[in-house]
């Protein structure tokens, strides 16, 4: 495994009886990257990052996280080891406030020496949820609601961030603050990023790198110009050989 | 348990009068003054202790269901197991129901290892299914095996008189004392629990166990830990009941009207709070007291249970979350 290499998917099948999902998916991500994955609808986007985060096991192939195979290692190990993730639809703990909710994956991370309390009000800080504090998630619009899923992503030693469908719903001036908040992630922090989302323009402003699924295969995977000029790529988004993401 | 509370007033000086703690220390010093008002052989003492033996039961429920969110249907088993240990250990063994509780308390907890175990790892209502199982395996047990349990008339503990050390007395008093410190600290535990990091991962699977674990909340061992705790906490009620009763019988212990009971105190005044299943207790209590006089002139029966059912109703129509209500948790 190269030395600078976070994640890599080798090989991954999944089969839920008589449907593949995921045939022999093969990538990999390397530190500081932002990588887009998208595909139509049905392609194994979603699939896939269940299997990256642990939801689901792979029935054949291995995922390989910093260095270690974590194919049979538990969701929340994955994530105590640097790798977190949103959800498609925000899931959040509705019963506990914007702060506990943050702190919750800060306690489960911290070492013995951490200043966790001091993170959360930082990372509050860094997504402008200071004044939202004690508020509950029912109370919040659905902005704000994705900026708490993004802030207990990111406490506790994040490393590797999933974001799926991070922009969906989302207003164009809230869908660009939190692009903004998404990219200082990966310039300020250094948190490698792979995103799931379907404003391609958008995708292909922030990503460095694309790879694309079609009916659970990687059919293309580079630079956003390359891979809006592949044809296959072309194919599986318009059913012809027109720019894809024009 | 260590605090990590992140309330609005952390770090935070403040000068609000704190009615989150004058209000519960307020209650016990009442509490504490009751049997100098109303006399220590009073019968409004034993209804006391029958309420605090009752809020017992229903703040170790609230510990894995109302704050872990694992709806437990048949928590009598682990109530069961902790009178009928204490009560066996005694009659047979002459062992001090000071041991025979702990015992009884580490043999639930066994149980509770054993259903966290077989259900946990499956989502949806095998949880809830398998305790209402064992709890009807366990009643059928009771009423099989006449020589130990004393079958379907239940078992009588052997008296000796006033004794501290087989903690049996004549009078209700000792029962009041060791029921109210047995709800104050379970009421301490509670918020101490809801504040801790425990308490919050407890709280983050019962809201959402994909969520929680992506939050980096081991979720199998949260909820076993979880079902423990109340379990040792649901045979140490058990343990005091028997010792106040000194009877226990497969139906009192094991069936499914008592599991229900359970749930009713933070149903009704707050389920994962910690003062809802006190308050619901308590009014539970009256309500009872008043349903059976009513009983005893009308010659109605049953207007306990009816009762119980039309508050029910009432507040899942009307406070779904119980009268103190989930977002109170701290109270």
């Amino acid at each position: 495994m190269a030395q600078d290499e976070v994640l890599r998917v080798e090989g991954v099948s999944k089969v839920f009886g008589g449907l593949k999902a995921l045939s022999n998916v093969s990538m990999s991500v390397k530190r500081g990257e932002v990588v887009g994955l998208i595909g139509p609808n049905g392609a194994g986007k979603s699939t896939l990052f269940e299997v990256i985060s642990g939801n689901m096991r792979a029935t054949a192939g291995r995922i390989v996280l910093f260095g270690d195979d974590v194919s049979t290692v538990s969701p929340d190990r994955r994530r105590r080891a640097g790798m977190s993730r949103t959800f498609q639809k925000v899931r959040l703990f509705e019963s506990l406030t914007t702060q506990e909710n943050i702190a919750i994956a800060a306690m489960q991370c911290a070492r013995s020496n951490d200043d966790w309390r001091g993170e959360v009000q930082s990372v509050m800080e860094r997504l402008k949820l200071t004044r939202l504090a004690q508020s509950y998630p029912a109370e919040l619009t659905l902005a704000d609601r994705k900026k708490i899923e993004i802030g207990r992503a990111i406490v506790g030693r994040c490393r590797l961030l999933l974001l799926d469908e991070a922009l969906s719903g989302l207003t164009m001036d809230e869908a660009d603050e939190l692009v903004g908040v998404v990219l200082s992630l990966n310039t300020e922090l250094g948190v490698t990023i792979v995103v799931v989302e379907h404003v391609l323009p958008v995708l292909v402003s922030m990503a460095q790198r694309l790879v694309v699924l079609n009916f659970g295969e990687v059919i293309a995977d580079g630079a956003p110009r390359e891979v809006a000029s592949n044809e296959k790529v072309m194919t599986a988004y318009l059913g012809s050989k027109r720019g894809a993401f024009s | 348990m260590s605090d990590t509370a992140m309330s609005p007033a952390n770090g935070v000086a403040t000068s609000r009068i704190n009615w989150r703690l004058i209000v519960p220390v307020a209650v016990i010093a009442l509490m504490v003054l009751l049997p100098f008002v109303v006399g220590t052989q009073s019968y409004l003492l034993g209804i006391a202790v029958r309420a605090m033996l009752f809020i017992a039961l229903g703040q170790a429920w609230n510990v894995v269901a109302g704050i872990g969110g694992q709806l437990s249907l048949g928590h009598g088993v682990f109530f069961g197991v902790g009178a009928y240990g204490t009560a066996i250990l005694f009659n047979s063994l002459g062992l001090t129901p000071w041991v025979g509780g702990v015992l009884g308390a580490v043999a639930s907890i066994a149980v509770a290892g054993l259903m966290g175990a077989a259900t946990f790892r499956l989502r949806g209502v095998y949880f809830a299914l398998a305790t209402v199982a064992i709890s009807l395996c366990l009643e059928k047990l009771a009423r099989h095996f006449i020589g130990i349990t004393g079958g379907d008339a239940g078992l009588a503990v052997r008296f000796i008189g006033d004794s501290l050390s087989a903690a049996q007395s004549r009078s209700p008093l000792p029962f009041f004392f060791a029921s109210l410190v047995m709800v104050v600290a379970y009421y301490v535990l509670t918020r101490r629990l809801l504040r801790s990091n425990f308490g919050y991962q407890l709280q983050a699977v019962r809201d959402d166990e994909e969520a929680a674990a992506a939050s980096g909340v081991p979720v199998f061992r949260t909820k076993m830990w979880g079902l423990i705790l109340s379990a040792g906490m649901t045979a140490l009620t058990g343990a005091l009941y028997v010792q106040f009763y000194l009877a226990i019988d497969p139906g009192a212990a094991f069936g499914l009207g008592q599991a229900i009971q359970i749930q009713l105190p933070s149903l009704i005044g707050g389920l994962g709070t910690a003062g809802g299943p006190v308050i619901g207790g308590a009014i539970m209590i009256l309500v009872s007291e008043v349903t059976n006089w009513l009983s005893a002139r009308t010659a109605i029966h049953g207007l306990d249970i009816l009762a119980y059912g039309a508050i029910l109703l009432i507040v899942v129509m009307f406070v779904p979350g119980g009268l103190l209500g989930r977002t109170r948790r701290g109270a």
